[in-house]
Formats: C-alpha cells, sequence, structure tokens
C-alpha cells in the first residue's frame, strides 16, 4: 500500500485551564491515503475539531500537543504546519457567516491565498477567484466577488468558503461541520459539489461531522472519537452496518432515523462525558456502557480485525446481546382527544425597513406567515418543517399570542383566544426555546426558574412548589441537585431539558417546541424526544414541533406540515407526508435529507436551486419560482388548488394526485 | 445612504434647536431678576428698571425667545453685557483656543488609545499588557483635576520645565512657546480618555482575534502581521469611532476645569467667566457652541461608521 497523504499517530492535546490540564485528545490516530476520505464522527466534547485545528498548526498557547507521528505527504506538521495551510491543506470551517470577514469583499478574500502561495498579483488572483466562483456553481461570480458576506445567502456563502480552500489547489480538504448551519436543501447542494470536487480533483478530505448521514455519503472510512479518544475506525459502509464498539452501537441507536419512521423508543445513551481532567487509564465509555464488566478498568488498545479497529475488548463478546431498549412510561397510548387548538387564517408580515440597517433599503415587507389554518387535537403532535425563512418560528409564536397577529383567529379548548390573551391560557400554553443558552436566565437559579411560573400562575408556594419542582426535575431526569444550580453550572442538554421543565411547570396542555433538540447531541436528544413522548402519552400533552431536522419529527409526529414561505403546501398523517404522492417541495426536503445506510439513493434524488428568499412570487404558486416540477405558466398565474389525495391528506399543488404519486419513493435506500 | 445623511442631519437640528429651548428657559426661568443680578444689591430700581427696559425683559418670554434665537439664525450671539461688544467673536476666539486643545487631545487620545489596545490585545497576558491594564485602570479612576494640580507642582513649580499657566499666541512667542502652553493642559485631559479609548480597543480587537473569520485567515497560511491588520484591524476600529465621538462630550466637560487651572483662554474658562459675571448672552451662546459641537462630532461619527461598514454603506443580495 501507498504512504498515505495524511498520517497520524498517537496525537495527544492537552489545555491548561483553572481546573488542571483537559486532556481533549489522547492517542488518536487516523490515516488518510490520496484521494480517500475520511469522516471523523463524535459527539460536542468528543475533541474532533481539536483533532482539525492541532493538524493545522493553530491551537492556542494553552494547549500542549504530542504525537509519536503527524505527516503529510512526508513531511512533518509540526514542523511544516504553518507553510502547508492554505497552501497544500485547505480549510472549510462550520457556518460561513462567520468564518467570512465581514469588512472585506468576498473576491478579496478568495484571492488572498493566491497571492500568499502563489505569487500572483492582486489582479490576477482575483482573476483567478472569479473563475473559482464560477466552478462553485456560483450565478455571477464577478458580481459576487465584488459583494460584501452579508450580501450573500449561507449557502453561497459556503460556496465562497470552499473556494478559498480549494484555491491554491491543495492535496487534503480539511471540513469542520461544512453544512451545519445550513438548510437541508442548501446542505444537499454543498454536499453534491464536495462529492463533484472529490471525483474530478481527486482532493482527500477529512470530514468532521456530528451527523452520521453526510459521513455516510461522502466518505469511505470513518473514525468514531469517544471523549478525546478512538473507539472504532473502519470502512464507513461496514461500520455504520454493523458497529462493534458499545458507543458506536448506541450512538446509532439513539438516532432518529427517517428511513425507519416512527419506532416507539430512541435508546438514549445514560450518563455524560467523563471529566477529561481525570482521565480513565480504562475504558472512558465504562460508567455508561451497558456491557461493562471487569476488565473495562484496564487500558483499551485499539483490536484491528479486518478494516476495522475497535477499542473494547468486549467487542465479540457482546456482538450479539441486544442494546437496551429503555421501557415505554405508559404501555398503550389514547388515541389523539378533542380537537385543543384550532388556528384560522393567521397571518403576520414584518417590515424589512426596521432597524439602523433598514434605513438604506427600499421599504420592503415579508409575508412570514401568510394566512395559515391548523388544528391540533389534545394529546396530538404536529411536526412543522420547512426551511429557515419558511415562518415555522412566526407561526408558532403566533398560535400562543406572544407576537401580535395581523389578522386570523385562534381558538383554545373551545374559547377563542383575545389578541391579550388571559392567565389561563398563558398557564396552558407554553413554548420551549431552541436556544437554552439565551432562553434562561443566568442570574437564576434552576429552582427560581421552575418556580417562578407556579406562583405566577398560583400553583404551589413555599414547601409544596419545592416538591414540585423535584418533581419536575424528576420528569426530565435530572437530580434534585440541580436546584441550586445556575444555567452556566449546566451542559447544553441539562440545560434544555430545565428549559422543557419551565414549560412543564404551568401543567399546559399544549407545548410549542421551537427546534427544542436542534441543539443536544443524538444521546441526549434521543432521551428528551423520550421524555416528551412520555409526556404526551400520560398527560396528554399536545405538541407543535418545529423542526428542521426531519428524521427527529419523522419520529416523533402523528401529522406533518410542511410550510414555504409562510403556507403550509402538504399537510397529512406523517406517514402519508412520508411517502409518495409529494408535494414537490416536500419530495425536494426529503430527497435532501443524508440518510444513513442511504448510499446510491442518488435516482432518487431531486434538488432545489437557489434558496427560500430568492425572488418573490406575487400570484400563483409560491413554490413555482424553484419547483423542479412545474408545469407552466398556470403555476405562476394561479393559486394551486388544494387536494385530497386520502382522507386528512392535502396538497397545495396543480399537478395531478395521481401524477404526484408516481413520484419515486425519496425515502427508500437503495438496497 | 442619502436616506440616513438626510435623517441623522435632521436630528441634529432638531436637538440644536431643542437645545436653544432648553438654554433659554433655564437661564429666564430661575428665580430672581437678572437685571438685580446684573446691577448687584445695591442698585436702585430705577436703574433696574431702565436696565430692564433696555435688555428687553420686560417682554414676554416668547418674544424674548425669538429676538435672541432669530438672532443666532443671523449669526448675532447678541451683547456681551460685561464686555460690551458682540458675543459673537468674543466665542469665537475662544473657541478656536479651544478647538487646538481639544483637537490635539482628540488626535492623541485616538493614535495612543487605539494604539495601545491593540498591543494590549495581540500580546493579551504580557507583562507589557498588564502593565498597560494596571495604568488604565488607575488613569480612569483618578479625576483630571487632581492630575491639574500635580503637574502643575512637578514641572511648573519644582522642575520650572513649563509655563503653570496662561497662553501665547505663535504670533507673540513663536510656535515653542505657544506649544509650551499647550503640553501640560492637553496631557492631563488625555490621561483618562486613551485609558478609556484602550480598555475599548483592546476589548473588540480581541474579540475579532478570537473569531472565527481570523481563525479562517491563518488557516489560509497568512503570516500573521497580515492576519492581524487586515482582517482583525478594520473589524476592530469600528467601535472606536463610537466611543471617540462620546469622548468628545467627556472632553469638553474636561476642557472647562482643565482650562480654569491653568488659566487658558478658551471656552471653558469662558463660560466660567460668563456664569460668576451673569453674562447671560455669552454663557447662552456658550452653551449653544458647545452642543452643537458635541452634535457635529457624533453626527461625524455616524457617518464614518456607516462609511467603514459595509454592512451599512452596501445594501442588498448579491446573488
Amino acid at each position: 500500500m501507498a504512504e498515505p497523504l495524511l498520517d497520524i499517530a498517537g496525537l495527544s492535546l492537552a489545555y491548561d485551564t483553572a481546573r488542571g490540564a483537559v486532556r481533549a485528545l489522547d492517542g488518536v490516530s487516523l490515516a488518510i491515503p490520496r484521494g480517500g476520505a475520511m469522516g471523523l464522527v463524535g459527539e460536542s466534547g468528543s475533541g474532533k475539531s481539536s483533532v482539525v485545528l492541532a493538524l493545522l498548526g493553530l491551537l492556542g498557547k494553552e494547549a500542549t500537543v504530542t504525537a509519536d507521528r503527524m505527516s503529510f505527504a512526508g513531511e512533518d506538521l509540526r514542523a511544516a504546519a504553518a507553510r502547508l495551510r492554505g497552501a497544500r491543506i485547505g480549510t472549510v470551517f462550520q457556518d460561513p457567516a462567520a468564518a467570512l470577514n465581514p469588512a472585506l469583499r468576498i473576491g478579496a478574500q478568495v484571492a488572498e491565498p493566491l497571492v500568499q502561495h502563489r505569487g500572483l498579483s492582486p489582479r490576477a488572483a482575483l482573476a483567478r477567484a472569479v473563475e473559482l466562483l464560477a466552478e462553485m456553481g456560483i450565478p455571477r461570480p464577478a458580481a459576487v466577488a465584488q459583494a460584501y458576506p452579508h450580501q450573500l445567502s449561507g449557502g453561497m456563502k459556503q460556496r465562497a468558503v470552499i473556494a478559498t480552500a480549494l484555491a491554491c489547489e491543495p492535496e487534503l480538504l480539511l471540513l469542520d461541520e461544512p453544512t451545519t448551519a445550513l438548510d437541508v436543501t442548501v446542505e444537499a447542494q454543498i454536499l453534491d459539489l464536495l462529492e463533484k470536487l472529490r471525483a474530478e480533483r481527486g482532493v482527500s478530505m477529512l470530514l468532521v461531522s456530528h451527523n452520521l448521514g453526510i459521513v455516510d455519503r461522502l466518505c469511505d472510512e470513518l473514525t468514531v472519537l469517544y471523549a478525546g479518544r478512538v473507539a472504532e475506525a473502519g470502512r464507513t459502509a461496514d461500520l455504520l452496518d454493523a458497529p462493534r464498539h458499545p458507543y458506536t452501537r448506541g450512538l446509532l441507536a439513539a438516532l432518529p432515523r427517517i428511513d425507519r419512521g416512527r419506532i416507539a423508543r430512541l435508546a438514549p445513551i445514560p450518563g455524560s462525558l467523563p471529566d477529561l481532567t481525570q482521565p480513565d487509564p480504562g475504558c472512558n465509555f465504562r460508567p455508561r456502557c451497558p456491557f461493562a464488566a471487569a476488565g473495562c478498568a484496564a487500558p483499551q488498545a485499539l483490536r484491528h480485525g479486518d478494516a476495522r479497529a475497535v477499542a473494547c475488548h468486549r467487542a465479540e463478546a457482546v456482538r450479539d446481546l441486544p442494546w437496551p431498549q429503555p421501557e415505554p412510561v405508559a404501555t398503550t397510548r389514547a388515541p389523539p382527544g378533542a380537537s385543543l387548538l384550532e388556528a384560522q387564517d393567521l397571518a403576520r408580515s414584518f417590515s424589512l425597513d426596521s432597524g439602523f440597517a433598514g434605513m438604506f433599503r427600499r421599504r420592503a415587507e415579508v409575508r412570514a406567515v401568510d394566512g395559515v389554518s391548523l388544528t391540533l387535537r389534545r394529546g396530538e403532535v404536529i411536526g412543522l418543517v420547512g426551511e429557515s425563512g419558511c415562518g415555522k418560528s412566526t407561526l408558532g409564536r403566533l398560535v400562543l399570542r406572544l407576537i401580535a397577529a395581523d389578522r386570523g383567529r385562534i381558538g383554545f379548548d373551545g374559547e377563542e383566544v383575545p389578541p391579550k390573551p388571559p392567565d389561563a391560557f398563558r398557564r396552558r400554553a407554553q413554548i420551549v426555546f431552541q436556544n437554552p443558552d439565551t432562553s434562561l436566565n443566568p442570574r437564576q437559579t434552576v429552582d427560581q426558574a421552575l418556580r417562578r411560573p407556579m406562583e405566577r400562575f398560583g400553583l404551589a408556594r413555599g414547601a409544596a412548589a419545592t416538591a414540585e419542582v423535584e418533581r419536575l426535575l424528576a420528569l426530565v431526569r435530572l437530580t434534585p441537585a440541580y436546584r441550586t444550580r445556575y444555567p452556566h453550572q449546566m451542559s447544553g442538554g441539562e440545560k434544555q431539558r430545565i428549559g422543557i421543565a419551565r414549560a412543564l411547570a404551568s401543567r399546559p396542555d399544549l407545548l410549542v417546541c421551537d427546534e427544542a433538540v436542534s441543539a443536544l447531541d443524538v444521546s441526549v436528544q434521543a432521551a428528551v424526544l423520550n421524555l416528551l413522548g412520555d409526556l404526551r402519552d400520560t398527560l396528554g400533552v399536545a405538541y407543535l414541533f418545529i423542526s428542521h431536522d426531519i428524521g427527529v419529527v419523522a419520529h416523533v409526529a402523528d401529522r406533518i406540515a410542511v410550510m414555504y414561505r409562510g403556507a403550509i403546501v402538504e399537510e397529512g398523517a406523517a406517514a402519508q407526508v412520508l411517502s409518495p404522492p409529494y408535494h414537490p417541495y416536500t419530495q425536494a426536503l426529503l430527497s435532501a435529507v443524508p440518510v444513513v445506510g442511504a448510499r446510491g439513493r442518488a435516482a432518487a434524488r431531486m434538488r432545489l436551486a437557489g434558496d427560500v428568499f430568492a425572488a418573490p412570487a406575487e400570484r400563483g404558486c409560491r413554490f413555482a419560482h424553484r419547483c423542479p416540477a412545474k408545469l407552466g405558466a398556470i403555476c405562476e398565474d394561479q393559486a394551486p388548488p388544494v387536494q385530497v389525495p386520502a382522507p386528512g391528506h392535502r396538497i397545495a399543488c396543480h399537478i395531478p394526485a395521481a401524477e404526484l404519486a408516481r413520484a419515486p419513493a425519496a425515502l427508500a435506500a437503495a438496497e | 445612504m442619502a436616506r440616513f445623511l438626510l435623517r441623522r442631519f435632521a436630528s441634529v437640528v432638531f436637538v440644536l434647536w431643542a437645545m436653544t429651548v432648553l438654554v433659554f428657559a433655564i437661564v429666564h426661568i430661575l428665580p430672581g431678576s437678572v437685571a438685580h443680578m446684573i446691577l448687584g444689591e445695591y442698585a436702585t430700581a430705577a436703574a433696574i428698571a431702565a436696565l430692564e427696559e433696555k435688555l428687553g425683559l420686560n417682554d414676554p418670554l416668547p418674544v424674548q425667545y425669538w429676538r435672541w434665537f432669530s438672532g443666532l439664525l443671523r449669526g448675532d450671539f447678541g451683547l456681551s453685557i460685561t464686555m460690551e461688544r458682540p458675543a459673537g467673536p468674543v466665542i469665537m476666539e475662544a473657541l478656536g483656543r479651544s478647538a487646538v486643545l481639544a483637537g490635539v487631545s482628540i488626535v492623541l487620545v485616538a493614535i495612543l488609545g487605539i494604539w495601545a489596545g491593540i498591543h494590549s490585545a495581540v500580546h493579551k497576558g504580557s507583562a507589557s499588557d498588564q502593565a498597560l491594564t494596571l495604568g488604565q485602570y488607575f488613569f480612569i479612576a483618578v479625576p483630571e483635576f487632581f492630575w491639574c494640580i500635580l503637574v502643575i507642582l512637578f514641572f511648573a513649580v519644582w522642575l520650572g520645565w513649563l509655563p503653570a499657566t496662561g497662553y501665547t499666541p505663535i504670533a507673540d512667542g513663536g510656535l515653542l512657546g505657544w506649544a509650551k502652553h499647550l503640553v501640560l493642559p492637553v496631557s492631563t485631559l488625555v490621561l483618562g480618555l486613551i485609558a478609556h479609548v484602550s480598555r475599548l480597543v483592546r476589548s473588540s480587537m480581541l474579540e475579532a482575534i478570537e473569531s472565527r473569520y481570523v481563525l479562517a485567515a491563518r488557516a489560509k497560511g497568512l503570516p500573521e502581521r497580515i492576519v492581524l491588520r487586515r482582517h482583525a484591524l478594520p473589524n476592530a476600529l469600528l467601535p472606536a469611532i463610537t466611543v471617540l465621538a462620546v469622548d468628545v462630550g467627556i472632553l469638553i466637560g474636561g476642557i472647562v476645569v482643565v482650562e480654569s487651572v491653568f488659566a487658558y483662554p478658551g471656552l471653558g474658562r469662558m463660560l466660567i467667566y460668563a456664569i460668576d459675571n451673569q453674562d447671560l448672552p455669552l454663557m447662552m451662546g456658550g452653551m449653544i457652541v458647545v452642543t452643537a459641537v458635541y452634535a457635529l462630532a457624533n453626527l461625524a461619527a455616524d457617518i464614518l461608521y456607516a462609511v467603514l461598514n459595509p454592512r451599512i454603506r452596501v445594501g442588498g443580495t448579491a446573488a
């Protein structure tokens, strides 16, 4: 076998902190052949981004790197990283909005490495930058080169970042969560681009991601990191089909998968990451492992087998033992009851002309929600999906009367909800926000945050409230010791569970979950999703579940509503929406989802150009400007009829339902 | 952009007008007869009545206000009561001398403050950063009148290097003589402000250095000096513009104190003189001029901020 392009062995990394040295990486080894693509996966805190920074030599002064071997094309990276980065190693970081300098034009930023490493004149470099932008599939590249980052959409920004990384034709591309900040449709475009670049240019890739579906699409090989150590490594397809390390098995068991549809319960991995200031000499997954036994306390070497390396001495022994499935709290689930929330013709526009920046633009209005009607029954879960900017969060706030509606009526439990709703409505309809970091008051302890709604609505006081706080904490699987904690003393998953507990404190009948699990790692996400399911089954809570993650929605929702530019284009029972007939937008959304085990799904793939903010449609179908199945002028001129291919299933499209039904199933994995 | 300029300019005009009302109201609604204050407690009733007639104090307040305000619009600040000559030239002459003091100070504050801030941020945690930080807190905490007295004692009285008070026009004392009178007032004015600006620049520069676009610039393989100068600095300096405009206000307050202590014949000292001597036209005119300077400094900062920030300057979407 030829010498690998990148060869890392025994990479360790320690950060000096006030609490002592944090061992972020511990003996990590990986090798990428020329033209190969390696996926590096793990949950937050696994150290996967630190690997990238260590390779680039860009860790701060607080970091101490040691390694047996760190070589790139025969050169020692420890000495040569400063010379190689940008020239022979290109990097794409997460969130292009943050990775581009807001004060510099796109063209200048793309051209910079060419001036630096190739010695091109700024003018020649800029000309090459325009070519690069065109190669990345950016329309009107010359205009984009003159633009500033804030003038581009997220997908275009990430294309510009990739163009920069590729400017000097590097042999290796480091991709650190390259699509995490993007919509699923835009993510699919970027993944297509990366796939094409790999095929055409033979560039090697190290793809860091928490998303197994993306890794499955792009990478031949996969390394799973857990708390700074390699748990398992091998060929992607084999590893995902038959994981051997208990952590990898747990990760896959916890993942809600759109192709598996609705399963009763996910299997969360209990516990949390070990304390990296005191690394466990033995297996560091041991405290969370359901198969832990004697001998796990001994150091675990990577056992190499047939193209697979597993850091578990019991991998073979427990191979046939099933991963433990948690028992559901309620054995039977009551069917959804009477109508709880009835929203009729809700609408809300936002003026773009507000604020300081707005003074420079033409007056414009965005119809965030444009005549949406929605009915939610007791104990029912409606999943609301769509790209960012489609109005799903606005709709969630509208039905709670958290923001004023321009028009429309809301009925709750048979009564009209006025624009200034009474306390009783506020008590019964609550919300869980996406970002627990900003939705919890940093000056309030958990106890104060949970007690407040009870006192506000006169539910409990004093000792009774304390007991109730402890009951809520138990509900979200936290010990009473958390009562005295402040938000900064908790992890993201713990904070989000407090956010859910706070929403439950007033014993609501309706919860709007606005991307409530998006910020969580899959092992914690599984626990939270199970909790939400239990509450629905035992208390009959109804959810409006807003998420961009269609896998999660497919797992929790009874019914799914697909939103596009302020309106619901398709609505129906989950199984109806997830299989043909589809609205073309639903089909595009579903086929964009990177699904684990869907290799070779390309035949059924349907791609959307542009993004949701493209030119507005005044009349006709609001999806016409991007629709790959557009019939013609009728789509642009006439509002589409609502078709009912099956009871409860509604599709707003001009294309006859019978024809829509012939669409290939977007989720079916090619076997 | 044109709309923005127009809007900002209109708001400056409004602020200035509102200030004329406020200044006029403060001076005229205060209890006591103005003529009585001017003539002193032994004035005869007839003298007071004559002076009130002469000053137009018997007219209704709106009439008096209009007389003063319309004069302002024509550039006429009225007649200084104590000097018995037009207040306008007196104010402008004082303003010119203060502008030298303030101008030299603000330039020094901008240059030294920004330099110290960048230095601290780039060498975060180093001995020089810690020394600068300590010095900055010290200079922010100690008020300027204390420095005034200290530097006079040290440089003028003890060492005898520099004149303690006064002012020499270039025409009389030459450039050196003129500059000598500026050294002590300027240095006491700028110490606190340099500290203030450098604290802010340090934190905004640190924020830029820790940003992802600076990380991305390093990953491009750019040398550190280009990373700092091209990528970090432009973003770090934007907040400094706003704070420099705010510091103009602090500077004006400082000038009143410093000019009094150093007997520097500028606007601040003139205001104190006008207040001490009940010279109402001089006092009102001076206050309006100070307001105008502050409002215009902020307008200039807003425009500069908009010009330097592409997110404001360039709207719309490209693709």
